[in-house]
């Protein structure tokens, strides 16, 4: 197959998958008793109608981007860390740590050492993963998982016990002091500082990526490990500093949104998207620019289908369905062109 | 009548002809060789015979009515057996119930005792010795070989094939191989022998049959023919047999090995006590059957795996303890027998894979950053100096799994050699390759040699050993059983060799 018809192909396959996904829909809000154009009128004006509405896009999207590029990197490498979740919460208990832990530090400062902090301990956090797996070949898939579970509810115990707030008697930490906050950029909306830092990152990562030594020898790995090996291609160092970097990239996101957004370390914290990250990643095909455009697309769903459901009752959690949808989609659709290729492979 | 006769077959991939009209029959008790070079379309014929493939067009005639085998299955039904160039046996399991795996009158409780007793015979009859009750895995390739033909013959097949049959043997199995194959034809079965060896054509066929770019060229009777008439057919030009090795090889030691060991692992093979000398200006052949501890002694020369105990010496230089890369750069590079999974990173194009050894030095990178107009520039030189064919319109950014075998195999020797290359580790380097590419790379290897390099080239072909070598060693066992001088060497004394037949006692 030409590189030509190949680009028709992928396109041909985009425009059907794209189709399917709102025939899909259309017969979702059908079933609530909705009817689909009004629905989708008012998904429209969700998105755009306001300012603000408008800047949550962003908000929601970005500790998708962050942890969403996480999983990319280590899925590029072949190292299927399904622990963004956990290392969301590490980075998220870290950076709520600095913050409260040094109130004397001036602002700024502080802010940095909470990310250096959250970055480098959600690194650790995905390094176990990846120490095991070279050292003793156990699949990262297990142990990025229990890890999550470990995390999770050590956070549990954190709020109520060393971090709990002295001033109150629910499960959450105290209130971080406005100076260690990350600042609201455009007033009247959720849009902070943090969603500036994910863009930075995800150009970062696709430079990393795309442009230097380090990101050849994690492709390189990761498409073929057994040929990097043989070539010289240091291995276990990539799949080290692959694991390193991604739980760093999912720690950011916790650290932003507790400095950002609860300003405040609390359970459930996360929402999730260190989960909804890997289907990103697997949708974006682990490219860094990829993943911002889906994680984008990916909230302004989520936004416009709470708007949806608010005015029209129909349940949000058909973003969650059609995302679902997509995605086997996808798969399937690679899932078809490898029968394809298996079953016309050419004799000699 | 003929026992098959094949009208007329054409089949096509993606537009181009694997199969162009072509014919074949068979007798009874006949032997037919189909000979041709790879990519020739042997397999796919005798694929669409044995119902993998569907033909375009054409007639398939068994025992005189027309037939169309939708799958295995049905050609087995009707008499056909096919013993595939890689075994499909289950390797955890008994040869027995290898044997009777998906039989079609199996009941429920099966009948083992019934079914020992007729494969006991069966191996008797026709000479095919192995255990019923031992696992596949314990058996040599010879054994497992007999293993499939037995299956075959236990379900009534009138009509053998195999695929490159004695690829895999030592001279010495395929003499007694070729006595099963006698008496089958006395016993009036019809057999298709795939192979490319002349001398085995010779030595077996009745009749032969040349597959050229997918169209029958001849129809040969094997006594009225000569194995050069064979060879015109098949590759329909003079082959250059003999190669500019005849110049005084060197005598300054370049690489030594001092008695390596490797013990015996989960998967792989165990090496003991190697000693060898690889010497400037030289073609080193190691010679032996597959499996014997070749592919662990390319490792551990090019830093893949770690002895267990020796010395590896590089100009003098202990570089036991260096990895991979750092004897790249001193210029110990490797031509893998496993192209696809040692070599090659198929997802990536040929400028990547191209890189991958030098990607991380000057030109092709500064501070850790890639150049890639640089990369791209040298890439497209070293495709257009090996002459490495694309497919694809993208030429340099076509992802290397959409190559022909012969043009991976190309681009990995422009990779590797280079002005760098000082030790040339060469595994199996034109297996699967057609004559041209086969030529290509044995030429590259013997300018190695001349320019006072050294290469380690390990294979399975004798000729190929013959043809290149300035001196031979033998591997058996995991030992080094022998090295003779080219001059010297006789095929029958190396093949002795590598049945682990020594002067002195049998080895193993």
């Amino acid at each position: 197959m030409t590189a030509m018809t190949h680009r028709k192909q992928t396109l041909l396959d985009v425009v059907t998958i794209c189709l399917l996904t709102v025939v899909i829909s259309a017969l979702l809000i059908l079933a609530c008793g909705a009817s689909p154009v009004e629905a989708a009128s008012l998904f429209v004006k969700g998105i755009f109608g306001t300012k603000a509405s408008f800047a949550e896009i962003f908000v929601k999207a970005c500790p998708l981007i962050l942890t969403g590029l996480g999983c990319a990197v280590a899925f590029r490498t072949g190292f299927f860390n399904i622990g963004a979740e956990g290392q969301f919460y590490v980075g998220s208990i870290a950076a709520a740590m600095v913050a409260l832990g040094l109130p004397q530090v001036p602002g700024v400062v502080r802010i940095i050492l909470c990310f250096v902090a959250a970055f480098v301990c959600g690194g650790i956090w995905a390094l176990i993963a990846a120490v095991f797996k070279t050292r003793f070949n156990i699949s990262e898939i297990i142990v990025t998982i229990m890890l999550n579970y470990i995390v999770i509810n050590f956070l549990g115990y954190a709020v109520r016990s060393f971090l709990m707030d002295p001033a109150g008697n629910v499960p959450q930490s105290a209130k971080i002091d406005t100076a260690a906050q990350l600042p609201n950029l455009i007033t009247s909306t959720r849009f902070h500082a943090g969603i500036v830092l994910a863009f930075v990152l995800a150009a970062a990562v696709w430079f990393l990526m795309e442009k230097t030594t380090v990101g050849y020898e994690l492709k390189a790995v990761g498409l073929n490990q057994r040929a990097a090996a043989c070539n010289g291609v240091p291995v276990v160092r990539s799949i080290i500093s692959s694991a390193f970097l991604s739980g760093g990239l999912a720690a950011i996101a916790g650290g932003i949104e507790v400095l950002a957004i609860q300003k405040k370390l609390m359970e459930g914290i996360s929402g999730d998207c260190g989960y909804t990250a890997v289907l990103i990643a697997l949708v974006a095909f682990n490219r860094p620019l990829g993943v911002v455009l889906v994680a984008i697309l990916y909230a302004a769903m989520e936004v416009g289908a709470s708007s949806m459901q608010r005015q029209l009752g129909v349940p949000s959690a058909i973003v969650s369905i059609i995302i679902g949808v997509v995605v086997v989609l996808i798969l399937g659709k690679e899932l078809l062109r490898w029968y394809g290729k298996k079953n016309g492979k050419e004799g000699a | 009548m003929a026992l098959l006769e094949m009208n007329q077959i054409c089949k096509a991939f993606s537009g181009v002809y694997a199969n162009d009209h072509v014919d074949l029959t068979v007798e009874k008790g006949e032997i037919h060789a189909l000979l041709g070079e790879n990519g020739a379309g042997k397999t796919t014929l005798m694929n669409i015979l044995f119902g993998i493939y569907s033909a375009d067009s054409g007639q398939i005639l068994w025992k005189g009515q027309p037939v169309r085998f939708a799958s295995p299955k049905d050609a087995i039904a009707a008499g056909i057996g096919m013993v595939q160039q890689h075994f499909s046996l289950v390797r955890k399991m008994t040869v027995l119930d290898n044997i009777i795996l998906n039989l079609r009158d199996n009941r429920f409780v099966l009948d083992r005792k019934q079914a020992r007793q007729r494969v006991r015979a069966l191996a008797e009859k026709y000479g095919l010795t192995v255990d019923p009750d031992a696992q596949v895995d314990s058996l040599s390739v010879g054994e497992q070989q007999r293993v499939e033909i037995l299956k075959a013959l236990y379900r009534d097949v009138e009509l053998l094939i195999l695929d490159e049959p004695t690829g895999v043997l030592t001279p010495q199995e395929t003499a007694q191989f070729f006595e099963v194959l006698r008496a089958l034809q006395k016993e009036g079965y019809g057999i298709i022998i795939i192979t490319h060896r002349m001398s085995e054509i010779m030595a077996i066929s009745d009749r032969v049959t040349i597959l050229r770019d997918g169209k029958k060229v001849a129809q040969l009777v094997t006594a009225q023919t000569q194995p050069d008439e064979l060879s015109r057919y098949m590759i329909g030009r003079e082959l250059k047999e003999t190669y500019d090795v005849d110049t005084p090889p060197g005598t300054e030691p370049l690489l030594s090995l001092e008695g390596v060991s490797l013990p015996r692992k989960k998967k792989g093979h165990p090496l003991h006590d190697i000693t060898l000398e690889l010497r400037r200006g030289e073609i080193l052949g190691v010679a032996g059957v597959e499996g014997n501890g070749q592919k662990e002694l390319a490792e551990i020369i090019t830093g893949i795996q770690r002895p267990s105990a020796g010395r590896v010496m590089l100009d003098g230089a202990d570089i036991q303890r260096e990895t991979v890369r750092q004897r790249y750069e001193r210029g110990v590079v490797y031509i893998s027998d496993d192209r696809l999974n040692d070599s090659l990173v198929t997802d990536m194009d040929l400028t990547e894979n191209l890189m991958l050894r030098d990607y991380c030095r000057p030109p092709f990178s500064h501070r850790g950053l890639l150049d890639r107009k640089a990369m791209l520039q040298a890439a497209k030189e070293k495709i257009q100096r090996y002459q490495v064919r694309s497919s694809g319109t993208s030429g340099e950014a076509t992802p290397v799994r959409l190559l022909s075998g012969g043009n991976q195999q190309k681009l990995i020797v422009a990779r590797e050699i280079s002005d760098r290359a000082q030790v040339v580790v060469a595994s199996q380097p034109t297996r699967g390759l057609d004559i041209g590419a086969t030529h290509f790379v044995r030429d590259r290897l013997v300018e190695q040699r001349n320019a006072g390099k050294g290469v380690l080239l390990i294979s399975a072909d004798l000729e190929e050993i013959m043809a290149l070598s300035d001196r031979i060693a033998v591997l058996f066992g995991g030992r080094i059983v022998g090295v003779l001088n080219r001059q010297e060497a006789t095929v029958e004394q190396i093949g002795l060799l590598m049945g682990g037949v020594t002067g002195k006692e049998e080895v193993g």
